[in-house]
């Protein structure tokens, strides 16, 4: 391969098997050495797809169709061979979890420069750095599956980074990182790019971490380049039209008990994870959950929804609360052959109704579909339908907004709002600040034993005091793309 | 310099190579599988349990985790010593059972458990790491080498998901009680189907990442983690052989 490792894309489609449009029509893109570009977009508009195209993924290991032309520093991708092209080009992938192969991480970042025969010692100096470099060192004696979903993506991110790519592709690295784990994240990939000339390709949807890596920015729909932006044209994220265009809906002043009640509610795993919460929900709320990978957010959820049992403190809530849970992982939470079935699980439902669900949640024609072939933010729509059926007077999501574009997080938020019109209440755990202080009317951060509650001014304005403006929004908003 | 780790824990045959361990077991297996009569294939069942001990493991703590296993193996033994009816009679009302059919019973049961004992430790004890490099420098090629690892990689995954998908019957509302066969089918269902279908998607990942990092790219690779033999080894080696030596003995002399 020669020196330049510029990547030219020309005139290239590409066609999964039974699937009646390509996932990438046309795209021609050159990517130079040490250049970020950003891939936004709605969700199935092929932004993975180009990651898997450019890591030779497709068509080696993915089965697909494709024509055009892909080419890394002169040669063809498909002729080079996809684990020759490893060396070369890295692949962070969406889900950690899936990506980790071993049982020690030392052993997980060790395990690229192993398979290259590098010599002991040059591999103990690469997963050294690579351990530096993402802020792992406490984690090195760890097992892998004792990770939280940030630790994972740290150690998945440090086991590319131990390859020393000449392109590294990220395809939306941040969707299990607290606010303070993405930007960091950002920060040493933007040193990394500066230090080594590493090129680099991001799909995210949250826009507003990356600015720091000065990126060009190509926004894709449909399997196509509808915008193409230089770094300095998309500051203004708003003039993309890509900021979700919620607007809150006003909120009557409650009155009359509480639908739960948090009292010193202590919880540990081996070591003490909460203490002392107590919060009150009132019927007709929202409640925000924030705070760091692993700080107890889900924990939390998991005890108000009866699945652990606190070790002190009380949960008060009627026995007639009728509580859904829409987890993170979707497929978690299905179990049918056909998404109709699955949503008739719950209970007799009259066709119009079904229907008038299915489009709601851009489902329609889909009825008869596998559930579990759906795409991962089909899969996220469907767990809240299905958890809607039930008529719940307490609902809890657990990241509902992970890889949703502008239109479904609207959507989501609809839903939201509809159950709290009708005087239910809801608990939404996320990192998205943004979306949380405009949707939510208290809020909660949680950091193991600290909590802050009260509502979001006050909870923002004690984050900002003690020096955790990571966790606050910005003025400007959030782009979702 | 980064701190590397060495060892899970530090006591008991968690000290021992990996190929120390595979050899422990490989000896328990054989004797309980080539020697006559009970009461050798009982004294392997309390040495593992010995052996678990020596390791940090204690006997109400390794029983514990043996429960349904124990449960099983009654069900085996009262099934074998039932099914035996020669020998002198034990009992004949309500139900015949005889010297031969407890002895056979009991060989049965405690080859079960043995065998099923021997391996829960040596994965406890074991770096699955070390077993598959012990596995290469022993000639298998690393491409199958891995595939363990791989293997006990999926335990905790299994076990998490598993977990994750009767709470989410839960929340729903979804009964799997296994009382009549079509419960069952309903239990495989709505259990054994999400598993399954999250496991395969699972795969598929790993695949991607294990490929993306060049595994396969050449037929040999390093191992950054050095194999050694340790003092430790020599006393299992010594308890191998033993075993190896009772097992003989018991064959041709018809001991135990």
């Amino acid at each position: 391969m020669s020196s330049d490792h510029t990547i030219e894309i020309s005139r290239l489609r590409v066609q999964y098997p039974e699937r009646d449009l390509p996932a990438i029509a046309d795209l021609s893109e050159q990517i130079r050495p040490g250049e970020t570009i950003v891939i936004a977009g709605p969700s199935g508009s092929g932004k993975s797809t180009v990651c898997r195209v450019l890591s030779g993924f497709i068509p080696d290991l993915i089965p697909a169709t494709v024509s055009g032309e892909v080419r890394f520093a002169g040669r063809s991708v498909w002729e080079t061979g996809q684990e020759v092209l490893a060396a070369s080009i890295g692949l962070v992938q969406q889900d950690p979890d899936s990506q980790i192969c071993t049982l020690n991480v030392w052993q997980e970042i060790a395990f690229g420069p192993e398979n290259l025969g590098l010599p002991r010692e040059e591999i103990r100096q690469r997963v050294e750095t690579a351990i530096r470099a993402v802020g792992a060192e406490n984690l090195v004696d760890r097992n892998t599956t004792t990770l939280s979903g940030g630790e994972k993506q740290r150690v998945a991110l440090a086991s590319i980074l131990a390859m020393r790519p000449r392109v590294l592709l990220l395809d939306e690295p941040t969707a299990n990182l607290d606010p303070a784990g993405a930007r960091d994240l950002f920060e040493l990939i933007r040193r990394m790019a500066a230090d080594e000339g590493t090129s680099l390709v991001i799909v995210e949807h949250r826009l507003r971490p990356l600015l720091i890596l000065q990126p060009r920015l190509v926004v894709m729909d449909r399997g196509q380049v509808v915008e193409r932006r230089t770094h300095r044209e998309h500051l203004d994220l708003g003039a993309l039209g890509l900021r979700g265009t919620w607007q809150a809906q006003p909120r009557p002043v409650q009155t009359g008990a509480p639908l739960l009640r948090l009292r010193n509610l202590t919880f540990e795993y081996g070591s003490p994870l909460l203490r002392d919460v107590s919060i009150d929900l009132p019927a007709g709320q929202i409640l925000g959950i924030i705070g760091p990978n692993g700080g107890g957010k889900t924990t939390l959820l998991r005890l108000i929804a009866g699945l652990e049992e606190p070790r002190s403190g009380t949960i008060g809530r009627s026995q007639e609360t009728r509580i859904g849970f829409v987890f993170q992982h979707p497929h978690h939470q299905i179990f049918e052959r056909t998404v109709r079935s699955e949503i008739l699980l719950d209970g007799p439902l009259s066709e119009d109704r079904l229907i008038e669900r299915l489009r709601e949640a851009r489902l329609l024609g889909l009825d008869q579909a596998a559930p579990l072939s759906l795409s991962l933010g089909e899969q996220r729509r469907l767990t809240l339908v299905t958890a809607l059926s039930r008529d719940p007077d307490l609902l809890l999501l657990d990241e509902p907004f992970i890889g949703q574009d502008r239109r479904n997080v609207i959507w989501i938020l609809s839903r939201m709002e509809e159950i709290r019109a009708a005087g239910g209440g809801l608990i939404v755990v996320s990192h998205d600040t943004e979306l949380l202080s405009t949707i939510a009317d208290r809020l909660l951060f949680v950091d193991h034993e600290e909590t802050i509650f009260g509502d979001p001014s006050t909870v923002f304005e004690r984050l900002r005091q003690s020096g955790r403006d990571v966790y606050c929004p910005e003025a400007d908003g959030e782009a979702h793309g | 310099m980064i701190e590397r780790p060495t060892r899970v824990a530090e006591s008991g045959l968690h000290r021992a190579s990996a190929g120390a361990n595979l050899l422990w077991l490989l000896a328990v297996v054989g004797v309980v599988l080539g020697s006559n009569g009970v009461a050798l294939k009982a004294a392997c069942f309390v040495l593992v349990t010995m052996l678990a001990a020596f390791s940090g493991i204690g006997p109400a703590q390794f029983l514990r985790r043996m429960r349904f296993v124990l449960v099983f193996t009654l069900v085996l033994f009262i099934a074998q010593a039932l099914s035996v009816q020669t020998g002198a009679a034990l009992l004949r009302n309500p139900i015949r059972l005889t010297d031969q059919g407890v002895l056979a019973g009991a060989a049965m049961a405690f080859r079960f458990l043995t065998v099923i004992s021997a391996s829960l430790l040596f994965v406890l004890v074991t770096d699955p790491d070390q077993l598959a490099q012990t596995l290469i420098r022993w000639g298998i090629p690393y491409r199958f080498g891995y595939v363990l690892i791989l293997a006990l990689r999926f335990v905790p995954f299994f076990e998490a998901e598993v977990r994750t998908i009767r709470e989410a019957q839960r929340m729903r509302g979804i009964q799997t009680r296994v009382r009549t066969p079509r419960d069952i089918a309903r239990a495989v269902r709505y259990t054994f189907v999400p598993v399954l279908v999250s496991a395969l998607s699972r795969v598929d990942g790993i695949a991607i990442s294990m490929k993306g990092r060049c595994f396969g790219l050449h037929s040999r690779r390093t191992f950054s983690r050095p194999l050694g033999w340790r003092t430790l080894d020599w006393f299992v080696l010594i308890l191998c052989v033993l075993l190896v030596l009772s097992t003989v003995a018991s064959r041709l002399w018809e001991w135990f």
